[in-house]
């Protein structure tokens, strides 16, 4: 019987079928009407290359990173399954669900699974789990896959997770969560162009798209807010993002894209260069900020410096940007200290990021530079990245939907129809 | 008792319903600093946050393509109608917010020792030593706002934040 695998996001639904190892598709979870539109638009239409999405305005069956709207999802649903010719009633369902989801949530899904749309059989999945378990199979001699554990740091939408796995289930009670994620990060970058440029306050999809061309992690601000003040050349970081103009373009694009990689340039971690200037460049400074309040808004581009970077910092550093909670590597300390003092070694050594957030350029080695100092000498500190961080959660759950054993670990539609929701979940959890 | 409380949250208008979570939390605290925080967060987790007044009715045009809901049909066609019924029905009340959900779980009742989604948050940096930085321009900032607590490096982003940013949120 087909598996379908759905690795159902708050910003991303990624669908596809178990025992494959690439998704059929990859669509943002929402729905979108375009301004010149009376009609919402989901799925593969957001995708289309064509498709004006400036100014569109978006509705989210997720909240803070939770399903609130199960009829919104169901629409999504309906229209992705539809597209993709799947007939629930003749498949199983492999379902991610976010860690601590609420009884009252599981049972909305539960109820869109087997009443709305018919699927035989369903298992929930956690993602640090998942991630785990592709990682684990992809090394089998590896330390993950020998000792069963690892730290899964997930960087997601709504909220980044640090979730210790151990014997190949997520350890709950040593989960640590911080609130902000991928979309918090594009209304922050909104928030800076907004008042500095251009009001893009109402671009959702341009704005994730600058994120993702633009945005890196610094491996100093002190040093690199320093390079963002500095004038023309020297000013490594300036680079220009074109807008849509609904007639030439339809989409956004980076307008000089050797220009926008020259911060790669910079060797890592040299500190203090180029200091001298520093009178000087705070006039210039003010002067470029009064120019900046002349800007022709016709002129459909705007430039960026330090929020190519302060963006992504948000996530190490949240307290200094205006949220009181602690930072990455401080979020992974706390999660490692709540396990047994016996796994703690094993956790510093294989943690593994995920997550679209993860990809930022320098993320990994960042996070080493904050964490190290944190950790005891004597242990090891080892990251790596997912291969691919948005698909891995995914090509986990296709993994385990092929495994011999995936029809036992399911609820099927009767089993739901006799129990109820809630004695069927028990049997997701050990 | 519970039942009147339940009863004046439906009549609530969906318009109130929608702030209310910011509102109740604002209107806890007394000082504005306090609220611009809470503000900060609800308007980094906003979906269209350039709209000034939020739509919150306009579901009824949220419907897409009819193949669509073939899938849903194939095996109860006569349960059709009423679903449909039910999402317009639906749509019509604004999607409650996760944070209404929370409270109604009611997750601080459960012992000490179970694992839920309140005790997994990560909490508050240990270090107090913060680097700050001006929220107009990105720079580093050696200023507060006395009235909001937001943080600025000149005259000129003070001028910035005081025409388009303090106290915007804080009702
Ligand atoms: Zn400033
Ligand atoms: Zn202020």
């Amino acid at each position: 019987m087909t598996v379908v695998v759905l690795d159902n996001g708050g910003g991303l639904i990624k669908a596809g079928i178990g025992g494959e190892r690439e998704p059929l598709t990859v669509i943002p979870n929402c729905l979108a009407r375009p301004v010149s539109s009376k009609k919402f638009l989901t799925g593969d239409q957001l995708l289309s290359p064509t498709e004006d999405l400036t100014s569109a305005t978006v509705r989210r069956p997720f909240d803070r990173g939770y399903l609130i709207n199960p009829d919104l999802q169901s629409t999504i649903w309906a229209h992705l399954f539809s597209t993709l010719r799947l007939t629930p009633s003749h498949s199983s369902l492999l379902l991610t669900e976010p860690l601590f989801n609420l009884p009252s949530i599981q049972r909305h899904t539960d109820e869109l699974v087997f009443e709305e749309f018919n699927f035989k059989a369903l298992y929930v999945a956690d993602a640090p789990g998942l991630v785990h378990l592709y990682e684990a199979s992809r090394r089998p001699y590896g330390l993950v896959s020998k000792s069963q554990c690892s730290l899964v740091v997930d960087c997601g939408f709504s909220f980044v997770h640090a979730a210790p796995v151990f014997q190949n289930f997520c350890v709950n009670y040593g989960v640590k969560r911080m609130d902000l994620g991928g979309k918090a990060l594009s209304n922050y970058l909104k928030e800076l162009i907004s008042y500095r440029s251009i009001n893009v306050m109402d671009e959702s999809f341009l704005m994730d798209h600058v994120k993702e061309k633009l945005c890196f992690v610094s491996l100093d601000v002190q040093r690199d807010l320093m390079i963002a003040r500095k004038r023309g050349n020297d000013n490594i970081f300036k680079c220009t993002y074109v807008l849509p103009d609904g007639v030439t373009y339809t989409k956004g694009f980076v307008k000089d894209p050797a220009e926008a990689d020259r911060y790669r340039t910079l060797s890592d971690g040299a500190t203090g260069l180029h200091t001298e200037k520093m009178e000087t460049d705070q006039q210039e400074h003010e002067e470029k900020l009064e120019n900046k309040n002349k800007i022709d808004l016709t002129k459909n581009e705007f430039s960026l410096t330090n929020e190519r970077f302060l963006v992504p910092e948000m996530i190490f550093r949240p307290a200094d940007l205006g949220m009181n909670q602690a930072g990455l590597a401080e979020c992974i300390v706390r999660a490692v200290n709540s396990c047994h003092p016996h796994l703690q070694p094993v956790l510093y050594e294989s943690i593994i990021l995920t997550g679209g957030s993860t990809l930022f350029p320098r993320f990994a080695e960042r996070l080493e530079r904050e964490l190290r100092p944190l950790v005891p000498d004597n242990y090891r500190v080892k990251i790596s990245t997912q291969e691919d961080p948005i698909l891995g959660v995914w090509r986990g759950g296709s993994l385990l939907a092929s495994s011999p054993d995936f029809e036992t670990m399911c609820v099927t539609k009767a089993e739901y129809e006799e129990l109820g929701s809630f004695r069927c979940r028990k049997r997701f959890f050990h | 008792m519970d039942e009147d409380m339940s009863n004046s949250a439906r009549r609530m208008s969906t318009r109130t319903r929608r702030v209310a979570p910011k509102m109740v939390a604002a209107l806890a605290s007394n000082d504005n600093r306090t609220q611009a925080v809470l503000a900060r967060l609800e308007a980094l987790e906003n979906d269209n946050p350039g709209l000034e007044t939020v739509e919150v009715n306009d579901d009824s045009d949220a419907s897409l393509d009819d193949d669509d809901e073939q899938v849903k049909r194939q095996s109860k066609g006569t349960k059709r109608k009423t679903r449909q019924a039910k999402a317009l029905e639906n749509a019509k009340k604004a999607p409650r917010t996760f944070h209404e959900l929370l409270h109604e779980a009611n997750l601080e009742s459960l012992p000490r020792h179970v694992p839920t989604y309140l005790r997994a948050a990560v909490g508050p940096p240990s270090s107090v030593a913060r680097r700050h930085f001006c929220t107009v321009c990105g720079f580093s900032s050696n200023y507060t706002c006395v009235r909001c607590g937001t943080r600025f490096c000149s005259t000129r982003c003070q001028n910035i934040h005081n025409d388009t940013r303090c106290l915007k949120f804080v009702a």
